[in-house]
């Protein structure tokens, strides 16, 4: 599988990570992750409007084999909650990017992105 | 300081798995594939037409000698006796206390001749159990671990019986449930037994190394027309968990006794040979023991997982043992070991991630054998 990496892409060692699409942040988590996780059967995502501190504990995606908790990759207010991903989650297998993606946030410090690896260094990181 | 270097073993199937794409993970010391096409997709392949699966990293011991049966009869709460040749049994090497040591299929090869196919994990368990009997009883047996040597693959769902035919192996030959036959097919001997792990129909062929990797091609090419696919141990829990098969190590281990692991109809209740733990395992027989696994189904949506708590009005009555997604009911699945007599269809609630999800105890299998074997 190959999937468009969008421009910008910073992500964590935990394999979140955060893009920049037309003025919005988005939250979702790396094709690498995707892959290692299998069939995503089950996602639990927050409400809109909560708030969350850098690497606190923000859902959870289940895949067939497992469960695996989601860490804020940077400190952020959740504006929008993906519901076609929370009811379709193998969404997620088929593009994190795109349709599968988990949040539209707004950051609470920008600078922060700044401790985010750029993909080709995560790919490094973690293959 | 002594440091274990011991890196995962590979089976002769290795780079069969590595050329079909397939994930691997270290599993009981070896590499093993988890999957292939997806867990969901081999999973539903295995319910409707047929899959192959590796499991050469299960063990093979063959125990023979004057003393065989007894020494069986000593290890096990089956009564070995009424296994007539070319059976199959399952069955439990119980500790003292009734704890089981491993679950284990034996085949009775001739009067005096046993093979022991065993978890993969407990090879060494086993043999030093074993071994430690065959001492204190002084019997004449020959304890052979060929785990290193055989290979073993297993072929399930509804078109098997049709793929072996396919194989070679005409359907008048066909081993019925739990039997098996030696057959000679390539030129090479072959162990076929209607056995399996899935709650379908199927096959375990266990063959030498040397050969498994062309037997492999063979049992795919076989099947081609009837869409099997190699299946890896992602798709293989997920098929067991819905056939309410146990796991060794997460639904069952030396704590539990077979009758607290819900595996009473694999305990000979007539039995008049004395086997280890039998007074233990007598006991819960007659009456209940504390503690029980039960099957439940998720009534919320969430999955539960192995350790997970289970509770009954507030108060911890219990603890997950395998939990998961069942693909064909569509639901989320569970076993757990409760301490209260609940009923099917009484209300259980699951901690996950400190919330409480509800639950419902139910009849076991979760899946009814759809596929019936005709003989």
């Amino acid at each position: 599988m190959s999937f468009e990496i969008p421009e910008g892409l910073l992500c964590t060692k935990t394999h979140e990570c955060v893009y920049q699409q037309d003025g919005t942040y988005f939250i979702t988590i790396t094709d690498f992750a995707v892959e290692q996780l299998g069939d995503v059967v089950f996602v639990e995502l927050p409400e809109a409007g909560t708030e969350f501190a850098a690497e606190e504990v923000f859902g959870t995606i289940e895949s067939v084999k497992a469960a695996s908790e989601l860490y804020a990759p940077v400190g952020f207010k959740v504006l929008e909650v993906n519901d076609g991903l929370v009811a379709q989650p193998e969404l997620l297998n088929k593009d994190p990017y795109a349709d599968g993606w988990l949040l539209k946030v707004e950051l609470t410090d920008v600078s922060e992105l700044d401790t985010l690896l750029e993909y080709d260094d995560y790919k490094t990181e973690v293959h | 300081m002594k440091v274990d270097m011991t890196t995962p073993k590979h089976t002769p199937l290795y780079q069969k798995h590595l050329d079909l794409g397939a994930r691997m993970v270290e599993f009981a010391s070896y590499y093993m594939p988890v999957q292939y096409s997806g867990i969901l997709d081999e999973h539903k392949c295995v319910r409707e037409n047929a899959g192959i699966f590796d499991v050469s990293h299960m063990g093979e011991i063959f125990v023979s000698g004057e003393d065989a049966l007894d020494l069986l009869q000593l290890l096990v709460p089956q009564d070995v006796e009424k296994l007539s040749a070319n059976r199959a049994v399952y069955a439990q090497l119980t500790n003292e206390n009734g704890g089981i040591i491993d679950d284990l299929i034996i085949y009775r090869l001739a009067d005096e001749i046993f093979l022991l196919v065993v978890n993969a994990s407990r090879i060494k368990e086993d043999l030093a159990w074993i071994e430690q009997n065959v001492q204190r009883e002084k019997f004449k047996v020959t304890v052979d671990n060929q785990s290193e040597n055989f290979s073993l693959l297993a072929l399930q769902g509804p078109k098997a019986a049709e793929i072996v035919t396919e194989l070679g192996l005409p359907e008048e030959e066909h081993p019925e449930y739990f039997s098996f036959i030696e057959k000679n097919l390539f030129g090479h001997d072959l162990f076929i037994s209607r056995t399996g792990y899935t709650g379908e129909d199927g096959f375990e062929i266990m063959v030498k190394n040397d050969f498994a990797p062309q037997l492999w091609d063979k049992i795919l090419e076989a099947g081609g027309k009837y869409n099997i696919k190699p299946i890896g141990l992602g798709a293989r829990d997920t098929l067991r968990l819905e056939a309410a098969l146990l796991l060794y190590g997460n639904d069952m281990d030396e704590s539990v006794t077979p009758i607290e692991a819900g595996l009473a109809w694999s305990v000979s209740k007539s039995k008049t040979h004395n086997y280890n733990g039998k007074h233990v395992i007598k006991q819960h027989l007659e009456n209940k023991p504390a503690k029980r696994l039960v099957g439940f189904v998720m009534l919320d949506k969430a999955i539960a997982r192995h350790g997970y708590e289970v509770y009954n009005n507030e108060r911890q009555i219990g603890v997950v043992t395998s939990g998961g997604v069942s693909p064909t009911l569509g639901v989320n699945i569970g076993l757990a070991y409760i301490d209260d007599l609940l009923k099917i269809d009484d209300e259980i609630s699951i901690k996950i991630r400190d919330k409480f999800f509800k639950a419902h105890i139910t009849k076991r299998p979760f899946i009814q054998k759809v596929n019936k074997i005709v003989k």
